[in-house]
């Protein structure tokens, strides 16, 4: 009986596996590429050499021990890292082909291209309302029944509507942890980015939070390219199609992609021994 | 001594502390009302002109110096010390300017306000030939308050948390934007309490005024370039140096006056901070 069952699940799975490849046959190629990606805070070199893919309409977990250098990896993906001072980037980062690092590229493009939710739920001071509308009117949109479409279908999208829509002019601070984060996201939805960057966006949460969280990300997976650092193993599991494995080598040493894979076969089979023991937690 | 002892005489101590600083404030307030405040609220104190030889004079023209030397001082120290402080706060990269500016400021913060009178009577009045005038007051009053004005708006600007900046500049907003949208916004509480606190100074300030604005008038000034006689410095006038008969009178109902005006700004200086963190958390729908 096991035996036959086993048989199933096998079939199943090569099934599904050469489905994959066919449908991937198709797309073109990865929607972001980081080629030779190395970043340095000052005199400390943060990551070295970062040779990445982020694949089209897929989430991609970057996971790694604390300090390891993931959320600086992320915040290079939508040049965060410009605001800090003293933060240098060198290699490239290819959106579409483009290299988003290029002197002439614009960066307010970039990031209504590419979004981001952090690792804390940070509403603006406004009401439910404005937070959806502020990405919008930046944009230039003015006409209310628009902003009024916008900020319904966004806040639909981030599965948040039902909850909100009779305190749409209330304060966002009144919210719960978990609804201000995903007015966050409706809030990055508003913007009609491509890419999602999550930095941790659940850390700040709890389990039932994290679950509608994690819930939201399937159903967005449809349509938008993710990417989700997360220190929460069983969370990139549950949640993401490929898993990029960082990691320090010693204290003080740049962060390097160990692995990078599918999450079944990273989390299944890892190629690398230092990723079977953060996996199995014998560290980090 | 036993520890109950010592612990039951620190508790009387710092009662006593409290009570007495309490209590100098309280017996001021009551001295200065108890004198003047019956005066302060009489009609013809109020809205009658001074006499300079006789008795019975008022203070009209001497209130509406003070409030429009009050609001001609804000309206050129506000702009420029908001201007310095969001360029401390948000543009400048931590360097020897900023520390320079900083010195700077703390440099004029320390300074006695005689200094910045005699300062503006010589540039002011004297060197620009703008005399004893309204502006040259209100110029004169706006360099005094510019550093105090300055820290306390870069302070609020500097407690906006950062995620803020961030949420704003992630959804593609440039620096500007995300300054104008976010962060003042944010920020208009502090910096109103400041700005407040800032007034009630400008009312209390005499020795900056009375080289530039000047010390007394019949009429009630109506343009920047009249003469003004601001309430602190005519009560310094009235006592020590003008011929009026009555100045005990005036003396103690400009006093009663001008505290009470003082706790009516501080007063609204609660109000509006108050009013702004409920309009705050319900959410600014400035676009």
């Amino acid at each position: 009986m096991d035996d036959q069952r086993e048989r199933i699940t096998e079939y199943t799975r090569k099934c599904a596996d050469s489905f994959l490849q066919e449908t991937r046959m198709e797309e073109p190629g990865p929607r972001m590429t980081l080629d030779n990606l190395s970043m340095s805070y000052g005199d400390f070199r943060a990551l070295e050499d970062i040779m990445l893919e982020i694949p089209r309409e897929r989430i991609t977990a970057i996971i790694g021990p604390s300090g390891c250098g993931k959320s600086s990896l992320l915040r290079c993906l939508n040049r965060m890292n410009d605001i800090i001072p003293g933060c240098r980037v060198t290699g490239e980062v290819r959106l579409d082909g483009e290299n988003i690092y290029d002197p002439g590229y614009d960066v307010i493009r970039l990031r209504r291209t590419v979004g981001m939710v952090f690792q804390k739920p940070n509403p603006f001071p406004k009401t439910v309302y404005e937070n959806v509308a502020y990405g919008p009117r930046l944009a230039g949109v003015k006409d209310k029944g628009e902003l009024n479409g916008v900020v319904e279908e966004s806040l639909k999208k981030a599965a948040l509507w039902e909850e909100v829509k009779g305190k749409l002019l209330g304060p966002a601070m009144n919210l719960s942890g978990g609804q201000q984060q995903r007015l966050c996201i409706a809030r990055v939805l508003a913007v009609e980015p491509e890419v999602i960057l999550l930095d941790e966006p659940c850390s700040a949460l709890d389990p039932v939070a994290t679950q509608r969280v994690e819930d939201l990300l399937a159903e967005l997976k449809e349509r938008y390219t993710m990417v989700i650092v997360t220190h929460n193993m069983q969370q990139a599991a549950r949640v993401s199609d490929f898993t990029a494995f960082v990691m320090i080598e010693n204290q003080g040493e740049p962060g390097e992609v160990v692995e990078f894979g599918e999450t079944n076969h990273i989390f299944t089979n890892p190629a690398d021994e230092r990723t079977e023991r953060y996996i199995t937690g014998r560290f980090g | 001594m036993k520890p109950k002892t010592a612990d039951r005489l620190a508790t009387i101590a710092f009662w006593l502390l409290g009570g007495i600083t309490v209590g100098v404030l309280l017996f001021i307030i009551l001295q200065i009302f108890g004198r003047g405040i019956l005066t302060a609220l009489n009609p013809r104190f109020l809205l009658g002109k001074p006499e300079a030889m006789k008795e019975g004079g008022g203070v009209l023209p001497m209130i509406v110096s003070t409030l429009y030397l009050t609001g001609l001082t804000l309206a050129i120290s506000l702009p420029v010390s908001l201007g310095a402080a969001v360029f401390l706060s948000e543009y400048a990269r931590e360097g020897r300017l900023t520390n320079a500016i900083r010195f700077c400021v703390d440099s004029l913060a320390s300074l006695p306000s005689i200094v910045f009178g005699l300062f503006g009577m010589t540039l002011f009045v004297i060197y620009f030939g703008w005399v004893y005038s309204l502006i040259a007051g209100a110029f004169t009053c706006a360099i005094l308050n510019l550093p105090t004005l300055m820290r306390s708006s870069e302070e609020s600007l500097r407690s906006v948390p950062g995620t803020y900046r961030e949420a704003s500049l992630s959804l593609g907003a440039t620096k500007w934007t995300t300054v104008r949208q976010v962060v003042l916004p944010s920020a208009t509480p502090g910096i109103l309490a400041g700005t407040m606190l800032t007034i009630g100074r400008i009312i209390g300030e005499s020795a900056a005024i009375v080289y530039t604005a000047g010390l007394f008038v019949r009429n009630i000034p109506t343009s920047p370039m009249d003469t003004a006689a601001p309430l602190a410095g005519y009560i310094w006038y009235a006592q020590t140096e003008a011929l009026i008969p009555d100045f005990r009178r005036v003396v103690d109902g400009g006093a009663a006056l001008l505290l009470l005006l003082v706790l009516l700004v501080n007063f609204a200086a609660r109000r509006i901070g108050r009013y702004y963190q409920r309009k705050k958390m319900a959410g600014g729908a400035d676009g």
